[in-house]
């Protein structure tokens, strides 16, 4: 499995982790950030997320900021695995694994790329709720 | 002809994912700013980012030539 990658699917974090573990006997630290899909948002229950992705452009920012996290916290491996098209309430949609040779390499890593990810990777989430859909406007 | 694309919520105002551009000699991206935000007012409200064949861009007198995909974005809120 690619280190980065976009997909319709579930992910299996267990899976993730084993490979980021098989990479090296070095890694003494491993983070993950699980993101999930809430049931309820600003005021609505929520039933399913939809993600839109320029996928090409997506992957290719989601692959540099893995680049950029091993080099800027010396990390030994990271993965990151973003859903696309739609998951539902309950569901996983964004992974983040990290590892490094001790524990806070790997913790300021994990919040860092979650944060850049946010940021910097064009996916667009939207709320299907009993009231309508509505495209997400992200927190500051 | 150039490749326009629009995804998530600019796509939902444009009511397009893709249109295709004629190109004219000298075009820049201004160019092509401002025909489409004469058709598609409300999708250019929430335009933020633009990228050109896939790097993002904020030089709006960028050169544009033939075969070119442009894409214009809202704020991301992937994650």
């Amino acid at each position: 499995m690619d280190a980065v990658r976009l997909q319709v699917d579930d992910f299996s974090v267990d899976q993730e982790m084993t490979a980021l573990r098989a990479t090296s006997l070095r890694i003494g630290g491993i983070a993950s950030f699980t993101g999930c899909a809430r049931d309820f948002s600003e005021g609505r229950d929520v039933m399913k997320i939809s993600f839109d992705a320029y996928g090409k452009m997506a992957l290719a920012e989601l692959n540099r900021l893995r680049t950029e996290a091993i080099e800027k916290f010396q990390l030994i491996d990271a993965r990151i695995v973003h859903r696309v098209g739609t998951v539902l309430a309950g569901d996983q949609i964004v992974l983040i694994v990290t590892g490094s040779e001790h524990r806070v390499a790997a913790l300021d890593a994990c919040h860092w790329l979650i944060d850049e990810l946010k940021a910097r990777v064009p996916i667009w989430k939207k709320e299907i709720t009993p009231e309508g859909d509505s495209w997400v406007t992200p927190h500051p | 002809m150039m490749k326009i694309l629009f995804f998530g919520p600019v796509a939902e105002r444009v009511g397009l994912r893709e249109l295709q551009l004629e190109h004219r000699s000298g075009m820049v991206l201004q160019d092509v700013v401002t025909q489409l935000k004469a058709v598609y007012p409300a999708a250019f409200e929430i335009v933020c980012f633009t990228a050109v064949n896939e790097t993002q861009t904020r030089d709006m007198q960028q050169l544009l030539n033939d075969g070119d995909e442009i894409v214009f974005m809202a704020k991301f809120s992937g994650g």
